[in-house]
This record gives structure tokens, sequence and C-alpha cells, in this order.
């Protein structure tokens, strides 16, 4: 992401809550180019609007070996220059006219995208057609993008009190599947990086057949489809294969305890987390479900019991569903004068109670009510709408999900979280990383 | 066949090597919204904006007052009072009211600004009329229960402690501090640990009385409601709302008295990840008539991802992730701030970027090339925010707060694109060179050298002997 966030752990709501049968649907259409660019498009002329992304299946987890944090590393030298346009002209093309552009890359994805007054859509899909076919970037560019690189991790990673916990915590889940390099990297790895790398994985990845453009607003059907033909039509297909990542995650046989130091830490923090299926998986819903009710609101349970319960100032838990696994991941805070083994001991028996218990109906009813109104807030916007269907593809490689998902969380008993609780979450083996100021390193305290 | 697609296939790339961007089509007009209003009898004032599209609603209970009436020595009380206000009525427990509200798919906040506090609420629009009974009980019935108010206070304590381990945080509490003194605007809002400890019950119970009535409120809704089916559940709910005899009290002058002196503040952090480099100083009122004179130059200088201080701290330079600045407009004078995190090693250089483009903007008309776009970025902001219904909200309420007309909407777009380069430059050299504060919070071994050959005085503060209760910024040491 040029500004905002990296989806570390993300808390965002997964894709799968983002339909609902009380809200309207997303009346996309779809279609394929002879060169194999998948093309979403969904109207909604509300306001003098569009939302363009292109959607790139590649992610963090293609990073190349020893080129940890590159996918993020080069979704930002696909704002310097092309063939025909120099460095930052996608901010003329946007924001000069009272638009914005901003991408983000995601474990399994890199998404691009542009909000613009709707009279700029055929010059913003000319833009994205010229940075698909070419990249035109000078060393110049590479060595200071790079360095604004290093410069957000900092920003992340090294400055915040808790970005290392959270960097830690991605890196210590997973013992052979990429997603246990953190997407935003490190300094020496980034250091090593080449312009050269950046070359080859633009040949690589960034290529029709493997792109999905999403146009979500104000437009005209057959004034879109011709201009998408215009522009993307031409664009090559290469002959290469596209390497895929194939490298399984072995289920864990024990559980894992680790411990992380760092420097200026206020409180002493708790996460745990534990291997989750592929967000295809028909479980991962019911995971999302139980991750509400845990987390979700004031009236969630970790809520209730941590924070009101005065042991954390902060805690919440997340169903981080991707394409090839997931993680579910709790966090907590510390209240002053408590210990990481008492946070620790309350969210293990929020997990034990539902795997016994089971949650309650009410209980329920209220997290999927939580989940329809995230859901229209999500939609009040084309850009809102535009990253639903992409995230939908991207970890489900099926947009239907915009418009069916929440069926299926209305779907979701008691008795389906109590079974993915337990399967996944008691029976299934915990990483708990312990995170202190490094003051108490070498036992004192 | 296959020689004609040939021949396609080949005549194709020749469209597609077009080298230059395809102009825009002629624009579409957008919709603004058409707020409707009326006065209860209690005096509440209630503003609706209908907007249909999606089965959502959006609504604030805004009064006006907020942070700026802190008493001396409790601040961070309006934050507080805010925060434990939804934790128990005359009738609901904390949990009763949690559990209710969120039932219902909903969301309910309440949080104070500088000049007002609010109670925000985000409901499918098939549950607004239950939802909106515990905004209205909230508003009217707050009990502030005791073990409420002391968990709060706990763990405001700690979350202050956490965010003031973040160099970015620390350093705008400190150039909060320097800009206006021990008036109330030189606090932090969320108060410290030090103000926290001292507030007691009393005092929230004392903040709500004097500031919750009907006749210093407004209520707005936006989305997917009727203008009369809102009045009537407005009057259903608040109709009988009636505020304390007692007068409200008289507050202090928020923005202090505006002295101008100019420090350079190092706060030494030695284990700082990264420095927070910050150049504040008093910006403007919001009802100043040059406000949107003050928008506009900010959009050049600091505000988007291509304004100047982004250009040359990051695009040019790659010395941090990102560079801006802004102007906060209060019900008096507010601050003015520009601001960037970079390594330790280039914070120095950093500040006389921000400084230098400060001044530059004042010596030298901005040129059209470069103003309109700017205006244009602006004017997008702008209507991108009125696409939500929370985004309403915040436009029609921030005019609502300063008595604004509401139809300042829809002289917004002509109102920026009026100003011309020449009143860019007078306001700059007026409000934007000159005395300023710099205040830098970092490893001070790593740019301190540097920073000394830039400015004549530097004061270094160890971050173990800062005192951001003070105005002095010092631990005060005792006498033996």
């Amino acid at each position: 992401m040029r500004f905002a966030r990296i989806a570390l752990l993300s808390l965002l709501v997964a894709a799968t809550a983002s339909a609902a049968t009380t809200i309207p649907p997303i009346p996309f259409k779809q279609r394929v180019l002879p060169n194999g660019l998948q093309v979403y498009s969904a109207q909604d002329r509300t306001t003098p609007t569009v939302a363009i992304h292109v959607w790139y299946r590649v992610g963090s987890k293609d990073d190349p070996e020893g080129r940890s944090g590159f996918a993020h590393l080069f979704e930002h030298m696909l704002f310097k220059s092309t063939k025909n346009m120099p460095s930052e002209m996608m901010d003329r093309l946007t924001e000069d006219v009272g638009g914005f552009n901003n991408a983000t890359t995601f474990d399994d994805a890199t998404a691009y995208y542009e909000v613009v007054p709707s009279n700029y859509l055929e010059t913003l899909l000319w833009a994205e057609a010229d940075r698909m076919a070419s990249l035109n970037v000078d060393d110049a560019n590479f060595k200071s993008e790079r360095d604004v690189v290093k410069e957000e991790f900092r920003f992340r990673v090294l400055a915040p009190p808790y970005g290392r916990l959270f960097y830690a915590l991605e890196k210590s889940s997973f013992v052979k599947h990429p997603y246990r390099r953190p997407g935003i990297g490190s300094i020496e790895e980034l250091d090593a990086s080449t312009l050269d790398d950046v070359r080859k994985f633009h040949s690589t990845f960034y290529r029709p057949d493997n792109a999905t453009l999403i146009v979500v607003g104000d437009f005209e059907q057959q004034q879109l489809d011709a201009w998408v033909d215009k522009y993307f039509t031409p664009i090559a297909k290469p002959s290469s294969e596209i390497p895929r990542v194939s490298i399984e995650e072995p289920a864990r046989a024990e559980e894992k305890r680790i411990t992380e130091y760092a420097p200026n830490v206020p409180l002493p923090a708790v996460a745990m987390s534990w291997l989750i299926p592929s967000a295809s998986h028909a479980d991962a819903i019911p995971l999302f479900v139980a991750a509400t009710i845990l987390s979700e609101g004031e009236s969630s349970r970790l809520q209730e019991k941590l924070v009101r319960g005065e042991v954390a100032v902060e805690a919440f838990g997340d169903a981080d569903v991707r394409e090839d696994l997931g993680l579910f991941g709790m966090v907590a805070i510390l209240s002053s004068e408590h210990q990481p083994a008492e946070a620790e001991k309350l969210m293990r028996a929020e997990l034990a109670s539902i795997a016994e218990k089971a949650v309650t109906p009410a209980e329920l009813e209220k997290a999927k009510n939580l989940i329809v109104t995230s859901a229209l807030r999500e939609r009040e916007t084309s850009n809102g709408k535009a990253f639903s269907i992409g995230e939908a593809l991207s970890k489900q490689h099926d947009a239907n999900v915009v418009n069916n998902g929440l069926a299926k969380v209305q779907a979701v008993t008691p008795a389906d979280v109590q079974r993915v609780v337990k399967k996944y979450l008691i029976d299934g083996k915990a990483l708990v990383l312990t995170y202190l100021d490094e003051s108490a390193k070498g036992g004192a305290k | 066949m296959k020689r004609w697609m040939a021949a396609l296939l080949l005549a194709l790339p020749l469209i597609a090597q077009q080298t230059t961007p395809p102009a825009p089509a002629a624009p579409r007009e957008a919709k603004l919204p058409q707020p409707v209003e009326m006065t209860l009898d209690n005096g509440l004032r209630v503003i609706v904006v209908p907007k249909h599209d999606l089965p959502l609603v959006a609504a604030r209970l805004m009064v006006k007052a907020g942070a700026a009436a802190d008493p001396r020595g409790r601040e961070g009380l309006a934050d507080l009072t805010a925060t434990v206000l939804t934790l128990g009525t005359k009738t609901k427990s904390a949990e009763q009211i949690a559990r209710g509200v969120e039932a219902l798919g909903a969301t309910l906040s309440a949080d104070a600004s500088w000049d007002s506090t609010t109670v925000d609420l985000s409901v499918m629009s098939s549950n607004l009329n239950k939802a909106m009974e515990y905004v209205a009980d909230v508003a009217r019935n707050a009990t502030f229960p005791k073990d409420e108010l002391e968990r709060e206070r706990a763990q405001g304590i700690d979350a202050l402690q956490a965010s003031l381990a973040q160099p970015r945080v620390l350093a705008a509490v400190v150039a909060s501090r320097l800009t206006f003194g021990d008036a109330p605007y030189g606090a932090n809002l969320e108060g410290t640990p030090k103000s926290l400890a001292k507030i007691e019950r009393d005092d929230l119970v004392k903040f709500h009385a004097a500031h919750f009535r009907p006749n210093n409120a407004v209520l707005v809704l936006a989305g997917d409601v009727k203008a009369d089916a809102a009045f009537a559940l407005a009057k259903s709910v608040f109709g009988t709302w009636v505020g304390p005899a007692a007068g409200r009290p008289s507050a202090r002058r928020p923005g202090g008295p505006g002295d101008s002196a100019t420090r350079v503040v190092v706060v030494d952090m030695p284990d700082a990840g990264q420095a927070a480099v910050i150049v504040g100083r008093r910006g403007i009122r919001r009802v100043d008539p040059a406000y949107l004179q003050a928008i506009v130059a900010n959009s050049v200088l600091g505000a988007g991802y291509s304004s100047r201080l982004n250009q040359e701290i990051r695009i040019k330079r790659g010395l941090s992730y990102g560079a801006g600045s802004s102007f906060e407009p209060r019900a008096q004078v507010g601050p003015f701030t520009a601001r960037t995190e970079t390594k330790n090693e280039s914070a120095a250089e950093v500040a006389s970027i921000l400084v230098g483009e400060m001044k530059r903007l004042s010596t030298a008309d901005v040129p059209e090339a470069e103003l309109t776009p700017r205006k244009a970025a602006l004017i997008g902001d702008f209507a991108q925010s009125l696409e939500t219904t929370s985004g309403i909200v915040n436009r029609v309420s921030a005019l609502a707060r300063h008595d604004l007309p509401l139809s300042d909407i829809n002289r917004y777009i002509s109102g920026v694109q009026s100003v011309t380069a020449e009143q860019v430059r007078k306001f700059a050299g007026t409000n934007l060179s000159g005395d300023s504060n710099i205040v830098i919070v970092g490893d001070a071994s790593k740019f301190l050298e540097p920073l000394k050959q830039q400015f004549a005085e530097v004061e270094v503060i160890p971050s173990a002997e800062l005192d951001i209760d003070s105005a002095t910024l010092r631990v005060r040491k005792e006498k033996k």
C-alpha cells in the first residue's frame, strides 16, 4: 500500500461476509478477453464517479526467495514510469482531477485501484492497460522508492510499540508456507533486491491472464466494453507458465511458545494463532462467525471477559482466511499489573466454553446482524463494492460470493460454530507468543 | 479465416500504442445532499439528509461542548465523559446497552472532540427506531457508574502510556503545548496519566449536566429515512428532553492569548525506531472568512499524495513513507501542523524541508498548473465524503457546530474554485511563514549536530524529564 495499511493480521471483514439476503445484490457482469484478462463490471449511477480496480494474482506469498517484501516493493514501482507514462502520472490522472488511487499488497493478490469522476473512465482504462503492458523504471527511481518502503517498514514495524508483535506473529505462525514471510519484508532483503528483480517480476506475473479488471460505478455498459476491448485486448498473453505456490503447510504437531522482546513496550501482550482452512473451505464461514462472536463489538466475549474484566486494555480475535490456508488469531494487550498468562487463560476459557456449551441463539443472531450492517457499510461506495468482488475472486476464486455469501452466514447454526471451534481451536495446536519490553530480557523484571 | 484473424491481431497493437491518455468526456453533475431541518419545542435542532440507495442510516447527536471546556488540571474530562456516557443509564447497565444495541446489528459510540461531544449510531434502517432509543437514553439519562469510570480511567491511563510511547503521538502532544501553552487547546484531548487520575465522578456528572441539553444540541440523520419519519422519531425520543435550569458555565479561552514564541524542542528517545518531526503554529478559526483560502493553501502544501511536502520528502528524496500538513480550524483559533516521520539520521533534513516549504508558499504565487489540480483534489474529496451516510453526517454536523448555513454545502465547490493564487500567497504570508515551533521526537544522537547547524537554539529534553502536563515541558526539579 502506498499510504495506509498492509494486511498483517487483517481485522477487515472477510469477503465471505460481504453479501446479505436483505441487501441489494451487486449486479455484476463478467467476461474474459481472448488474452485471458477477466473483466467484471457493475453499474451504479448514483454518483458520477467510477472505481477501477486491477487485481493481479500475485501477492506476498510469491516473493522470490531471499527477497521477502518484494511483491510489496514492486507494488510501489508500478506507480513509476511506463513506456508512455512518466513517474507519478497516475496521480496526475486521479488526484489532480478529484479522484484518488492506491494499491494494496495482500498475501495472495495485489490490488491497484482508482476512483475518479466518471468522465475520466477511458483515461484510466488506458493507464491501467499501459502499466500492465510495460514498465520502464530506472535505477534512481527504484532506489528512492526502496527507501520509501524502508521508511514504511520503520513506520509500521519499528516505531509503534506493538508493530513487532504482529510482525513476529506472522513470521512464526507458519513453518513452511511462504505466508511465513511478512509482506512488509525486512531491511536486509529489501536492500538485496535489484532493478533486474523488478523487471523479471513484471514479466512473470503482470500479464493479462493473471489479472482481473473490475469496474464499478457510473458508466454505459457498451461504451465500457468497447474501451476495454480497445485498450486491453492488444496486450499479449505470454506463453510462459505462471509460477504458483504449491508448498503445503504441515499441520502443527504440538503447541509452540515463543517470547519476543522489543523496545518501548509499555504493556505486555500475548498473541495466539491456529491454522485454519482456506477461504473457500466450508468451515471458513462458521470460523468467521466465531471470530465475530468473540471479538466484534462492546458485548463480544473478549470485550466482556478481558477488557471489561480489567485484565486487558485491548483484546481481539480474527479469522484471517486466505487462498491457501488461514490463521485464526487472538491478541490481548494486558492492563498494567496483569500478566500474559491470565489473558491466555481467559481467551482459552472462552474457546472451551463455546466448544462445550455452544453459543446462544441470541448471540449468534447478534453476530449475523453485525455482519450484515458491516457489509452494508462496505457497499456504500463503488470502491467498496469493487473491493468485495476483488477479495472474493482472490481468496475464493468466485465472485458470486458477494451475492450468496451472506445467505451462508445466515445458515450458520450454534452447532456449526461449536464444531469448528472444537476442531480447529481446541483440538488444533496453538502458537503462543508472549510480547515483552526488552528490559524484561534475561529474567530481570 | 486464420489470416483474417492474424490481420486483426496485427492491427490492434497500433491502436494500443496510443502514447497519450485519452481526453476526458464531459463531466456529469454530482447531486449534492439536500438537508431539511426543524427545531423541536425544547430547542433541539434536527437535520435530516434522506438518501435511499441502501437500507442504512447514520445518526449523530452532537452537543456543542468538548475538550476545550475541560477544567485546568482535569484534562481529558470531556473524553472520559463520552467514554462512560454509554456505560449506564437510569434503567440500563453497560452490558444491557451494548447487548441491546449490537443485537440490532448497530454500532453506538460516543466521542469528544475539542468543540463538541457526539453520540454516533450506524444501523440498518429497519432497526433505526429501536436503536435511536439507546441514543436518547445515554444522552439524557447517563448515570456514570463509579465502577465503569474506574475501569475506563485505568484503561485510559494504560492506553495513554502505550500511545505516548510512539514518537509521532508524543511529538503531536508536545507541539500542541508549544503552540497553545497552558490554554485548553495546549492539552492532550485524551488527557495525561496525571490528569486522568484527578478526575472524579462528580466532574463527569457536572460536565454532562452543563452541556447535554436540548438547546445546546443538534441531531443529524442521513440515509434511508424520510424527513417526516425522522422528525417524528426525534420528537418521540427527544421531545420530552428538558435541560437543567442552571445556565451553562463560562469557559476559559481555549486558544489562549496567542503569543508567538518560537522554540525548537527535541525529545530524546534513544530507542525510537523512527523519528517524528512536527512544525506547529496557530492557524485559524472555523468561521474565519479565509477558511477556504486556508484549505486551498494547505492542499498545495500538505494535503494529499501530490502536495509539495510529500513531493519533496517522499517522492523526490525517499525520506519518509509520507509527509503532510493540516489546519484544524476550531471554534477558536486552532492549530496548523506540518509533519512527517523519517529514519533518525534524516530528522534535521526533513525539519528544514517542512519549514522551507511553508515559507516558499508565501514567497511566490502557486502556478495555475499546480493550483488547479490541487483544487480539483479538494473538490473530489468533498464529493467522495458525501457518498457515505457517515460522511454526510460529518459534513453537516461540522457546519451546524459552528452555526454556519447548511447551504454552504452547495457553495463549497464554487468557493474553492474562486480562491486565487494571490490569495494563497498572501494567506501563507500571514499564516505560514515566520514564527513556528519545531518538535522532533527520536534518537537525538543521530540528528542533533546537523539540527544545531540549522537552528540557533535547540532545547533537548530527555524523554524521562519530559512533563507534558506543564507548559514548560520539563519535570520541575525539587529543590534540595
